[in-house]
């Protein structure tokens, strides 16, 4: 390269093609000539002209090469200009590449300085920090200074929460396989786990461990992310132990009220009087009224907690629908709501787990009883159809349908507005519908539907129209 | 005949040790005792060898759980029938309970003809 330059740069010294440059080796061929001529026209001189003659052949062989390297240098130097040209474009896309790149890197660290709430680390392959942003400052109490390549990220991980299938790691390599390993099996891990802070204090922190990988797409090393959870954690402790205490302390003086009642219905040596028994009902009655709300609150703080599981097996949904039914039918017929089911004679067989199905079942026809007002009607409807792949009803299979069951549930009741419907599922929620005519509940019925739905892979939607009815749709796979 | 299964009842409610002496009474049993406390039913189920005990699960002194673990790591009362009663109607409570050793679990509130049924079917083949 330094010798092409180097001729390169002397070559305005050189004929051009087509010019000076050919104008040489003719120039030596006419003097070799004119030699020869003056050699063969001088006379008696035999010698001579054969020695001319030669001479002449070797003047024409040196043009002729002269002029094949003439033609070749212009050729380098074309070649030169070509590759100028090129490299000055190549460096000025390279310039323009390595700005992009400055100004994204300075994008992506403006970005992660900004996080103050997160904390940000990120690894190399073996753990050792690269990446400490404010977040990571502000949560762990060290500035980036005394991070950044000196320590490992699982310094600041409490020690007893690495252990892997063996025990105890025995080292830090060892500790970090362990932090690392689902994420390493699934492509991403995110969970619980106790950060330790330089002045000593433990923080439940939900950290998500995401793989690295550089401009070849090689793993490059770890992102941890977190976010420090220590005081909601306390909070869904204290709710969970109040729930618990609360239900404890309902349960026992409700099994004490309804178990006294049971033996005074049931004394068979002192019956009671019809106007006796009428006030024991109603009392046994709103006694299992607190009980179901009990039993909802602890539901609903189950499923907020995650702590809600199923027990599936294969269960016949017609006979839930109809043992729904069965229990409606007798506050339907008080109300003087006209209560029907049409569902499969043989049955329809879903996976799930009866007890939970029942219930949202339950909740279903017992919220449309409640909210049609005397004269109307709730009809059960228990159907099959099938489902695209993203939920939307089809007429009938296809690649990519599956086949489910559908219960819609619908009323000629008061209604839910448009603007509330979105709402419905939420805890406590209640239909301005609901409070405007004085319908009981507390709003937790559809948020357990919702929630047990769900848990079986299905949906639940709703249409409805203030003043004309609504329709609750509940969908399972079959 | 057989002799009446010979109960002992713990519970620090008042008003539900009653209610389960009733229940057992409807079942033909007789209450041997009536307790408040697990540790106060761990010393009279030792000293009464008692067919059956009915335990509260949240008891002060030591659970309904603790003391039935000890009653079966004793052989004098490992063979006493156990039966639970909580307010904790979890699958995850009742699945505790019977890892214990409880031979059954009900559930708070129970009907008395539920307990009835209960204390009957676990007096079937008491020593007794």
């Amino acid at each position: 390269m330094t010798a092409l330059t180097e001729r390169a740069t002397t070559a305005p010294h050189l004929p051009h093609h087509g010019g000076p440059a050919r104008a040489v080796p003719a120039l030596l061929a006419a003097v070799a000539t004119a030699g020869l001529v003056l050699l063969v026209t001088t006379p008696g001189t035999p010698v001579l002209v054969g020695a001319a003659a030669a001479v002449a052949l070797s003047v024409a062989e040196l043009a002729r090469r002269l002029g094949a390297q003439l033609t070749a240098a212009a050729e380098l130097e074309t070649q030169r200009r070509d590759l100028l040209t090129r490299g000055r474009s190549t460096a000025e896309e390279l310039e323009v590449a390595t700005r992009m790149m400055r100004a994204r890197a300075q994008t992506m660290t403006s970005v992660i300085d900004a996080v103050t709430e997160q904390s940000i680390i990120g690894t190399d392959r073996d753990g050792l920090i690269r990446v400490w942003n404010p977040g990571a400052e502000r949560m762990l109490g060290l500035p980036r200074a005394d991070v950044v390549r000196l320590r490992s990220i699982t310094d600041f991980h409490a020690p007893e929460e690495l252990v892997g299938e063996d025990g105890p790691a025995p080292d830090d390599d060892a500790r970090f396989a362990d932090l690392v390993h689902v994420a390493q099996a699934h492509g991403s891990d995110v969970r619980d786990w106790t950060y330790l802070t330089a002045d000593g204090r433990r923080l439940t922190v939900s950290v998500a461990i995401t793989p690295r990988t550089d401009d070849d797409g090689e793993q490059a090393g770890w992102n941890f992310v977190g976010t420090d959870m220590t005081e909601a954690r306390a909070a869904e402790r204290l709710k969970d132990q109040f729930v618990s205490l609360i239900s404890h302390e309902l349960r026992t003086p409700l099994s004490s009220i309804l178990g006294y009642l049971e033996l005074v219905m049931d004394d068979e040596d002192q019956p009671l009087t019809a106007e006796q028994r009428q006030y024991l009902t109603t009392v046994e009655r709103n006694a299992h009224r607190l009980l179901r709300l009990v039993g909802d609150l602890l539901f609903t703080a189950q499923v907020d907690a995650g702590r809600f599981t199923l027990s599936p097996e294969d269960v016949d949904l017609a006979g839930i629908v109809r043992a729904a039914e069965e229990t409606a039918r007798v506050t339907a017929a008080a109300r003087e709501v006209e209560l029907t089911v049409e569902a499969p004679a043989a049955g329809l067989v879903v996976r799930g787990d009866a007890l939970r199905l029942g219930q949202a079942c339950d909740n279903l026809v017992s919220n449309a009883v409640k909210f049609t007002p005397a004269g109307g009607r709730v009809t059960l409807r228990l159907t099959t159809g099938w489902r695209d792949r993203d939920g939307a009803a089809v007429a009938g299979p296809a690649p990519g349908t599956t086949q489910v069951a559908v219960l819609a549930v619908s009323d000629t009741g008061v209604g839910i507005p448009t603007g509330e419907q979105g709402r419905l599922f939420t805890s406590f929620f209640r239909a301005s519908t609901a409070r405007r005519n004085a319908v009981p509940g507390v709003g937790l019925g559809l948020t357990i539907t919702k929630a047990i739905t769900t848990a079986h892979g299905g949906t639940l939607d709703v249409t409805s129209a203030e003043g004309r009815g609504t329709t609750f749709t509940l969908t399972l796979p079959m | 005949m057989d002799a009446p299964v010979r109960v002992l009842v713990a519970d620090d409610e008042e008003d539900i040790r009653l209610l389960v002496c009733v229940a057992v009474r409807k079942a033909g049993g007789t209450v041997i005792a009536d307790v408040a406390d697990g540790a106060q039913a761990l010393r009279c189920a030792r000293a009464e060898l008692p067919d059956l005990v009915v335990l509260d699960v949240f008891m002060p002194e030591a659970t309904g759980l603790e003391v039935c673990e000890a009653l079966r790591a004793e052989p004098a009362t490992a063979g006493c029938r156990v039966l639970l009663l909580s307010a904790g109607a979890s699958p995850d409570d009742i699945a505790r309970g019977l890892a214990a050793g409880a031979d059954a679990y009900l559930p708070k509130p129970f009907t008395v003809a539920g307990l009835v049924a209960q204390v009957r079917a676990l007096a079937v083949g008491t020593p007794s």
